[in-house]
């Protein structure tokens, strides 16, 4: 059934505004981008009174000043700006705190919307000892109000049934009387727009102008300069007025709403602050800092530890489905190796990463719900505050140890949108677990039996802290660098301990869940396909002959030939296996990538690299993880080496230049060795990274992210062979 | 006897009126949308472990921040 009208719900963060929308909407949501910005767009469906509503989720937020996208998104939904007005505005007000939530519900009665309210958390400020008239509020508000606890269900029937009746029978919020010279100004702003060609603008519109110093509304009129010039002489009338422009709004709606809220709230003595106990030793100077370190070390244990038995199984599931449809595509061997490879092996490489989403946004979830993630953000703002991220960017940033997925994701966490985009340009040089296998490889071929164990620990720890001591510099030239977005005050509201709700939770791990498949799943699905074709592609079958040839008559040097023929023809004979990882190393060496790879090694001459390297590194570009395997099939070992192998190990050490100036020496020398360590660790080599930054932020963002971290890990390997370089 | 000190410098457990905010127009505008108005009572609750931020109860809520913010809220303190 078509939707017959649009409700929106409206409010503050924190108020509960998503449970109520789980509650009105069940499972019947769709999550979208508003037209050319990255905030969430959520709608979702329900049926009332013998109708099918639609049902718009708007991002929380304390007041209609566009600062910020999410608020600006606010007020376009409600001035019909993207598509039509709404029918009804449903505000979702957090009763513990009715006064600085009815300021939103104050300055949005400007719009003239039909509109209700839910007084939401009643039991919440029952308990801090709370009472309300609400029958009384609802006669001076002018509109319904509905008491609900929106995590118990109660009172959500009855807002249904409110929604129904005010759709039938609208009703609009009580304007607040600004005195003369709000409204002059608001006449004089509403006509100068008018004769600059901007068009007609509400009444709500104008105020917008007045009262927001960068208001994003006036960016898109015409006429930019005049528009400003009109705007200050509008704000000096105001100031003439005897009020100050910048927060007379406030002051004003505050006024009003403590005469309306005269007689109809009252508390119990002075508001007890059930938390500040708590508070005081999660928040202690020594007790506070330990208990943050045992939780966020549960954290990442559980990313990092526990996710690893899920992710083998996942892991074991794809290869179970490989064997399972490759024998069917015997056949066709390149249509067998897309769909094997390409295809299944990309889905796997999808699917790989959710219990690391699923387990992360587990553990936001329970945070954010407790409230003990606005307390870790007060713990750690100073850190991070000098550089441009916040408090709020710990999580994400811990994350990225793991995963850069789950982190770069988290990072919504962060309102602030400079932040935002700082934290999430800094979570991907974060060493996540898929860097260890080149770590533990190159770590363990060359430094431990040189220098010992200590050494090599102490190496092992370096390569981990190296990302995170070069990112908060970074970030901080990344600010200063890109002024366009101006930086907000870092407020945070400490909400009340609260027991979290198992529902709630786990709703909101299958809502990123289902986002991460849908909106970056097929992006990595489609670099998968293509990274099997350039590591495919060129096929010639006299390839595969000539090398067979060449290992023929290498081998037969020390028997016959009829004799090596039948070895070979046993695929169980080791001279079976030891010529298939030949042709494979024969493959990849003049696959598209191969070539690339030879081609782009002056590239990474500076840097001591040799062709092998280079086609290594290269290769792991999509994904870094591979590159143990790229390593044992270019070194003829097969790709089912892994780091701890001693056959690579010992190739690896014995490895020689074959050519150029170097030629004789061995390629793999110490300088070499920490320089391939430090551009794995600083390289953009995650092509389901770059998907996500590109979902979460736009692929102008992933491409300067993509660019920017290669050249530093470039740059870096290059400093270390070329400066070591001088003192040998 | 009061005296006027920005929110900054106020010792933790004491608070007093608002008596002025900076006329800075963007962030004063987002500092009163919460309540940080002249005239409300507020109280410094705590330092951060670190020294910054602050956190600052006021009215209902408890509201954590920086101490570049806090410095354009004038207080009037009581003892
Ligand atoms: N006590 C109580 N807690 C609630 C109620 N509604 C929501 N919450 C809790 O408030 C927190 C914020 O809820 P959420 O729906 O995420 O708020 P939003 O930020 O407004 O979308 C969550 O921890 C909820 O469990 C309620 O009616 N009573």
């Amino acid at each position: 059934m078509k939707p017959t009208a649009t409700i929106a719900l409206i409010g503050n963060p924190n108020t509960g505004k998503s449970t109520l929308f789980n509650c009105l909407t069940g499972l019947r949501q769709h999550i979208a981008n508003y037209p050319g910005i990255t905030v969430d767009k959520k709608t979702g469906s329900m049926d009332v009174c013998g109708r099918t509503l639609e049902v718009v989720d708007l991002p929380g937020t304390y007041s209609l000043k566009a600062a910020s996208e999410d608020e600006r998104v606010v007020m376009d939904v409600l001035e019909g700006r993207n598509g039509a007005r709404p029918d009804l505005l449903v505000f979702v007000v957090d009763a513990t705190n009715i006064k600085r939530n009815l300021l939103l519900v104050s300055q949005a009665a400007e719009l003239g919307l039909p509109a209700i309210i839910a007084l939401n958390q009643c039991d919440a400020a029952k308990r801090n000892g709370i009472t309300i008239e609400v029958a009384e509020l609802s006669q001076r508000l002018g509109v319904q109000v509905i008491e609900t606890v929106a995590t118990r269900g109660r009172g959500v029937e009855d807002l249904k049934k409110a929604v129904c009746a005010a759709l039938d029978h609208p009703s609009r919020l009580q304007r607040i009387e600004w005195p003369t010279c709000v409204t002059d100004s608001r006449e004089m702003v509403r006509n100068g727009v008018r004769n600059l060609g901007g068009g007609e603008i509400s009444d709500a519109e104008a105020l917008r102008l007045i009262f927001d110093a960068d208001s994003a509304h006036a960016a898109s009129l015409p006429n930019q300069s005049q528009v400003a010039l009109m705007i200050h002489s509008a704000r000096e009338k105001i100031r003439a007025g005897g009020y100050s422009p910048g927060s007379v709004e406030s002051v004003l709606h505050y006024r009003h709403i403590e005469r309306l809220l005269d007689g109809v709230v009252a508390s119990v003595g002075p508001v007890a602050r059930t938390h500040e106990s708590v508070d005081a030793l999660l928040l202690n100077r020594f007790w506070g800092l330990l208990i943050f370190l045992g939780v966020m070390y549960v954290v990442f244990q559980s990313l990092y530890s526990w996710a690893g038995p899920l992710m083998d199984s996942v892991e074991t599931a794809t290869g179970w489905v490989q064997e399972l449809v490759g024998p069917w595509l015997e056949s066709a061997p390149t249509l067998q190796s897309l769909v094997v490879d390409g295809i299944i092996g990309g889905v796997g490489g999808v699917v790989v990463f959710m219990p690391q989403i699923l387990i992360l946004f587990f553990f936001i979830a329970l945070l954010e719900d407790t409230g003990y993630m606005a307390r870790a953000a007060f713990l750690m703002d100073k850190i991070f505050g000098w550089c441009g991220l916040n408090g709020k960017s710990f999580v994400p940033m811990l994350s990225g140890y793991a995963c850069a997925i789950p982190g770069v994701m988290a990072a919504r966490t962060l309102e602030d949108p400079k932040a935002r985009l700082t934290t999430i340009l800094m979570v991907p040089l974060m060493s996540c677990s898929a860097r260890l296998p080149v770590y533990v490889l190159l770590i363990g071929a060359f430094i431990e039996p040189a220098y010992g164990p200590i050494v090599a620990g102490w190496a092992l720890f370096g390569m981990h802290f190296i990302g995170i001591a070069l990112a908060l510099p970074i970030a901080w030239v990344v600010n200063r660098l890109y002024l366009k977005i101006k930086p907000q005050p870092f407020i945070l509201e400490m909400p009340d301990y609260r027991v979290p709700t198992l529902r709630n939770v786990f709703f909101r791990m299958w809502e990123r869940g289902r986002e991460f498949v849908v909106r970056a799943g097929t992006v990595i699905l489609a670099f998968s396909v293509l990274i099997w074709a350039l590591l495919y592609f060129p096929r010639d079958a006299s390839v595969e002959e000539k090398t067979r040839a060449a290992y023929v008559a290498e081998v037969s040097v020390s028997s016959t030939v009829a004799g090596v023929e039948t070895a070979l023809a046993d695929p169980d004979s080791e001279q079976f296996t030891v010529l298939q990882q030949r042709i494979d190393g024969a493959y990849i060496e003049q696959s598209y990538l191969g070539r690339f790879g030879k081609w782009a090694q002056p590239v990474f001459d500076p840097a001591g690299f040799d062709w092998k390297i280079t086609v290594g590194v290269l290769s792991s570009f999509p994904a870094r993880e591979v590159i143990i395997a790229t390593l044992g099939i270019l070194y003829n070992l097969g790709a089912e080496v892994d780091e701890g192998s001693d056959d690579l190990r010992t190739v690896l050490a014995q490895e020689k230049w074959t050519e150029g100036p170097r030629m004789g020496q061995p390629v793999f020398t110490l300088p070499v060795v920490i320089g391939i360590m430090v551009f794995f660790a600083l390289c953009a080599q995650c092509g389901a990274t770059v998907a996500v930054v590109a979902k979460e932020l736009n692929w102008r963002w992933a491409a300067i992210s993509f660019f920017g971290m290669t050249a530093l890990a470039w740059i870096s390997a290059v400093l270390i062979y070329q400066v070591s370089g001088l003192f040998v | 006897m009061s005296s006027v000190l920005s929110l900054d410098k106020v010792p933790v457990g004491s608070g007093g009126l608002i008596s002025a905010i900076s006329s800075e127009c963007d962030r004063a505008g987002r500092l009163s949308v919460l309540g940080f108005i002249p005239g409300r009572s507020l109280r410094v609750v705590r330092v951060a472990p670190l020294g910054d931020p602050i956190s600052v109860s006021l009215d209902a809520q408890e509201i954590s921040l920086r101490l570049t913010e806090a410095a354009l809220i004038q207080v009037s303190v009581q003892p």
